[in-house]
């Protein structure tokens, strides 16, 4: 068999003295997608920050196409084909909207011309700073940053979380053309559970640092259970 | 026919000039990478002993040194940026200050070693020498020479940071170095990059400015203070911040040494705590 794409074998990392992950394993194919599920503070955010290489890793192994890459610096894994959509989104505020997108830019199917044409609202903006954008923009922005180094895997935290429902459904429109294209794999980390087992294969729970559960999206979409206990029921929230 | 004031304008900004090609490199890495680098004027003082060397061991002209003397300076500070700087880019000020002027006395000591305390010489060349009149002033060819130079390296510098890819990427990684190394951005090479620049361009004010107040081995302090005081009034990481406070204290300093000579060199202090207290964080300065 081939070798994965991304591979998590027993992984414990934290900050400093604090450890916040413990024995993480997953495994992810090319063009494979998976939801990132878990009440606040489980991790989530500190499992793609490791993926990326910005933790203290105190045992187990990340490997990029069966390649170890756990003392690989977060730059030479950006370059191997890791993009990351932090949380904060983290544009630069001293850059205009197109030098936060040619800033990193990698040659590729993802281009200026394809980002603007998946996000036409950067167009109308490119000239505006970093910090002269709506949050809904700023989201756009960061994954449409990302894009442009052409990754392999794209790992997105919680893209949707504070924006309003139509910015909302404009996202979801865009990853969805982007994941039906199948170049580029996505690790999603979303509080809407719903949301993110429908654009997703597989899933994974989060409980404290561990994976309390792991199960094909449609089939954890449908264990009410099982999300109400681990995640809470958002689900229910929406009609 | 104009007025000698104008002549002392025009010698102010001059010097103003070479002050600022002097300190620009020194605002870059203090502003844009929180670097103390006290060793900056050692930097300079290098590019000028090479200047000397080259035109007076090996009669090179005086205008080929000046390239040498900048890649000099530049390849120096990047040998001492890769074996010592970087290990305390996020050490303590004082850690910075203790290394960094450790670097400055022993640049003093060993350039009284190697040239002895004197003021070296310097041979310009025919056509930088003399005056020429413009409307009953006398303007010295040299120091129009400065005015262009430290021109040129302005429009260079903004140009380079406003307009290119790794200008792109040095603001990216002052702005937020995690996110730039997770776009795949080499922070540390792009801050050796500019710091190198930085120093080179102060080799490059090293070799300019003998002519002017000429080289002996007080230079890397004797112009640590004027070059701190340019990046302070003008404000931390600005480039037109430090041209304009250059060409404020260039003035300042002529003018005060012309017309009140009992007050001589302290004017530039006064000028200093007066721009200081109006704007504390300089004239273009951000914090
Ligand atoms: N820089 C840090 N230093 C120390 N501890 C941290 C740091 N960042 C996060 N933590 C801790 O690690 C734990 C996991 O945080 P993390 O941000 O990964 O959670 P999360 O699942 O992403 O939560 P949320 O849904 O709120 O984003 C928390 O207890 C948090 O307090
Ligand atoms: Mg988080």
């Amino acid at each position: 068999m081939a070798d994965a794409l991304l591979t998590l074998d027993k992984v414990t990392a934290g900050y400093g003295d604090a450890v916040v992950l413990h024995g993480i394993s997953l495994t992810l194919p090319e063009n494979g997608s998976l939801a990132l599920l878990g009440r606040n503070g489980v991790g989530k955010s500190t499992l793609l920050l490791t993926i990326m290489g910005y933790t203290q890793m105190r045992g187990g192994r990340v490997a990029w196409r069966g390649e170890d890459v756990s003392r690989v610096a977060p730059h030479k894994r950006a370059t191997r084909g890791i993009g990351w959509v932090a949380q904060e989104r983290e544009i630069f505020p001293s850059l205009t909207v197109e030098e936060n997108l040619t800033v990193a830019a990698r040659a590729g199917t993802w281009d200026l011309p394809a980002i603007y044409k998946l996000f036409p609202r950067l167009d109308e903006r490119r000239r505006n700073m970093g910090n002269q954008l709506s949050g809904g923009e700023q989201q756009m922005l960061a994954i449409a940053r990302a894009l442009m180094t052409n990754p392999a895997l794209l790992l997105l935290d919680e893209p949707f979380e504070g924006l309003a429902p139509v910015i909302v459904d404009e996202l979801i429109h865009a990853m969805k053309l982007l994941l039906s294209d199948r170049r580029v794999a996505i690790i999603l980390v979303e509080q809407h559970t719903d949301i993110a087992l429908e654009l997703t294969a597989d899933a994974i729970v989060l409980e404290r640092g561990t994976v309390a559960h792991a199960a094909p999206s449609a089939t954890l979409a449908k264990d009410t259970a099982t999300l109400e206990r681990l995640v809470g029921l958002r689900v229910a929230a929406t009609p | 026919m104009l007025p000698p004031v104008f002549g002392v304008l025009f010698d102010g900004i001059a010097y103003g000039m070479l002050l600022f090609v002097l300190s620009v490199g020194l605002s870059v890495t203090l502003g844009l990478m929180n670097f103390v680098n006290l060793a900056h004027c050692a930097f300079a003082m290098l590019g000028g002993y090479v200047t000397v060397t080259l035109v007076n061991e090996l009669q090179w002209p005086f205008l080929a040194t000046l390239p040498v003397s900048f890649l000099a300076a530049a390849a120096a500070s990047v040998v001492l940026e890769r074996l010592f700087y970087r290990r305390l880019y996020r050490a303590s000020d004082l850690d910075q200050v203790l290394l960094t002027i450790g670097f400055a006395f022993i640049s003093v000591a060993a350039a009284a070693y190697v040239f002895g305390t004197i003021q070296q010489p310097i041979q310009t060349p025919p056509f930088l020498r003399g005056s020429t009149g413009f409307l009953g002033l006398g303007l010295s060819n040299y120091r129009m020479f400065l005015v262009g130079i430290a021109l040129v390296v302005t429009l260079l510098l903004v140009a380079g940071l406003e307009y290119t890819r790794f200008g792109a990427q040095v603001r990216a990684a002052v702005d937020n170095q995690r996110m730039a190394r997770g776009l795949g951005i080499d922070v540390d090479r792009t801050f050796a990059v500019t710091f190198a620049l930085g120093s080179g361009l102060a080799g490059l004010g090293g070799s300019l400015a003998i002519d002017i107040v000429g080289l002996d081995p007080s230079f890397a302090f004797t112009y640590l203070v004027y070059v701190l005081i340019i990046v302070s009034v003008g404000g931390l990481g600005s480039i037109v911040g430090s041209f304009a406070a250059a060409c404020l204290i260039g003035i300042s300093d002529v003018a005060g040494k012309y017309y009140a000579p009992e007050l001589g060199a302290f004017l530039i202090y006064l000028v200093m705590v007066a721009v200081l207290m109006w704007k504390p964080a300089g004239l273009f300065g951000r914090r």
